[in-house]
């Protein structure tokens, strides 16, 4: 316990820690006065192809509307914002020549490389809840509250879900999306632990996850046929909460799927840490 | 000459029948003269594909010819067409009028009308309306354009001297194309498909003739 204090005391006093902090809130910010200043125009192109037929009246672009659609916006460039510092988390121990004062003391390097996977989780977990704190916080004072319209694109779908339940199940989304994220930074770990500066695992993350990303979503049969292999494919089962009934079985697969990923991941990164040699 | 007379008395018997079928329509507007606007608390219940909604309930205002107005404290989706109960939209000025068969329709006696509008850029729709024609109420509607067609049937019940829906079903069957330009990564264009189902509204809380201004209607949107 006191190794995982004394590493979070250690990354979050280094200012590459709030790079990930600060983007968030600019983007939260940015988007959110930008969405409220364009509120007519975003109603007018989410609603038009129902308004043909509907009539449709009350608060939809609200704070959770909002909440909901920066998550969808942003769900592929969080990942990066974590690599930021789970990419660096073992390997600046190498880059500022720390690791041998660091292995020589009487922890073990499990119980060491156990105290800053944690760390990366406790700082994963941070972030996206700080994005969902702030796109809730700001959007409700901004947009105000009401009930949430989900509408599914390539598709006349529409889920409706009242205001009374939208917490529990944002609260929900937001923990699958720590849990996703989770999975992301045990990339970067995992890569921290095999590099000796923090750019390549930075960039290996990032360029892991883009690759599968395209790989999965590539129009092509046996792409497709890939699609249920790669981890990327279940980065998303958040959005799974927000729809009517809750397909429960399908985000309990997703989120076995990707905590045995994260699991895997530690344990390679384990092995490799241990095995590690520090006298070269 | 023969056939001048036979043409003569199928030419007479088509013109009395279409002076039927704008008598109809003529009754139906003079019930309803009295009427200078109401309110109603609706409520909603959607049974469509894709559409997954608890039932919806808002405060509907209607002011003639053709003004509404909504109130609802909750996101409320409402169908455009033939969710509003206006017996005014039906002017035989408006329409060419043709009988297209005199019935029985709960025990009473109905005529079925079949209205084509003359001004087709205004309106693009014809109507089907069942008549009863010993109360003058609208019993069946059924519009029908090149895209989209809506069925309803209506229940009434009696507010002050005017007979007003109590329940409205409508049968839809309409065109979806996406319009919302922002999709994920990877994702096809959409493909126009049908949106069909049942749309069930219950009227209640009727409040007839109170004076309604113009103002709370506000004034008609632009449209973009």
């Amino acid at each position: 316990m006191k190794l995982v204090w004394f590493e979070t005391v250690k990354t979050f006093s280094r200012w590459r820690t709030y790079i990930g902090f600060s983007v968030i809130a600019l983007i939260v910010i940015i988007t959110e006065v930008v969405m409220r200043l364009s509120a007519d125009e975003i109603l007018y192109r989410m609603l038009r192809s129902l308004e043909k037929d509907f009539l449709i009246s009350g608060n939809v672009l609200n704070g959770w509307f909002v909440t909901a659609f920066i998550m969808n916006s942003l769900h592929i460039h969080i990942p990066f914002l974590i690599t930021l510092v789970a990419g660096d988390m073992v390997s600046s121990e190498a880059t500022s020549g720390t690791v041998r004062l660091l292995l020589i003391r009487p922890p073990s390097r499990s119980r060491i490389i156990a105290a800053k996977y944690i760390t990366t989780l406790f700082y994963t977990a941070g972030l996206v809840l700080f994005l969902g704190l702030l796109c809730i916080l700001l959007g409700m004072t901004l947009f105000g509250s009401g009930d949430l319209i989900i509408h599914h694109y390539g598709r006349f779908g529409i889920i409706y879900l009242e205001e009374a339940e939208i917490p529990v199940r944002m609260l929900l989304a937001f923990m699958a999306a720590i849990w996703s994220m989770m999975t992301v930074a045990s990339i970067a770990f995992l890569l921290s632990t095999l590099a000796e500066n923090s750019v390549g695992p930075i960039i290996g993350t990032m360029a892991v996850v883009v690759v599968f990303l395209v790989i999965g979503n590539f129009p092509l049969d046996f792409f497709r046929s890939l699609k249920p292999y790669l981890f990327t494919t279940y980065l998303t089962f958040w959005q799974r909460f927000l729809d009517d009934p809750i397909p429960w079985q399908q985000i309990g697969s997703a989120a076995a799927i990707l905590g045995l990923h994260s699991i895997l991941l530690f344990l390679i990164a384990l092995g490799v840490y241990s095995r590690k040699d520090i006298k070269s | 000459m023969w056939f001048i007379y036979v043409l003569l008395l199928f030419s007479a018997g088509w013109a009395f029948a279409q002076d039927d079928a704008v008598r109809y329509l003529d009754a139906l507007e003079r019930k309803y003269s009295a009427l200078k606007d109401y309110t109603v608390d609706v409520r909603v219940h959607f049974d469509m594909e894709g559409f997954n909604a608890p039932d919806m309930q808002a405060r509907l205002y209607f002011k003639p010819p053709d003004k509404m107005k909504v109130e609802s404290k909750k996101v409320f989706f409402f169908p455009k067409e033939g969710g509003i109960f206006n017996p005014f939209m039906f002017k035989k000025e408006a329409f060419d009028i043709r009988l297209l068969e005199e019935m029985t329709y709960d025990n009473r006696k109905a005529v079925k009308l079949k209205l084509y509008p003359k001004d087709t850029k205004k309106m693009k729709q014809s109507f089907v309306l069942i008549l009863d024609i010993e109360s003058h109420q609208i019993r069946e509607f059924h519009t029908s354009s090149e895209e989209k067609e809506v069925k309803g049937v209506i229940e009434y019940g009696k507010f002050k001297e005017f007979d007003l829906p109590t329940r409205i079903e409508l049968h839809l069957d309409l065109p979806f194309k996406e319009s919302f330009e922002m999709r994920e990564f990877g994702q096809p264009a959409a493909v126009p498909q049908r949106v069909t189902g049942k749309v069930e509204i219950s009227y209640s809380n009727y409040r007839v003739n109170s004076g309604l201004r113009d103002e709370m209607f506000g004034s008609p949107k632009k449209k973009k």
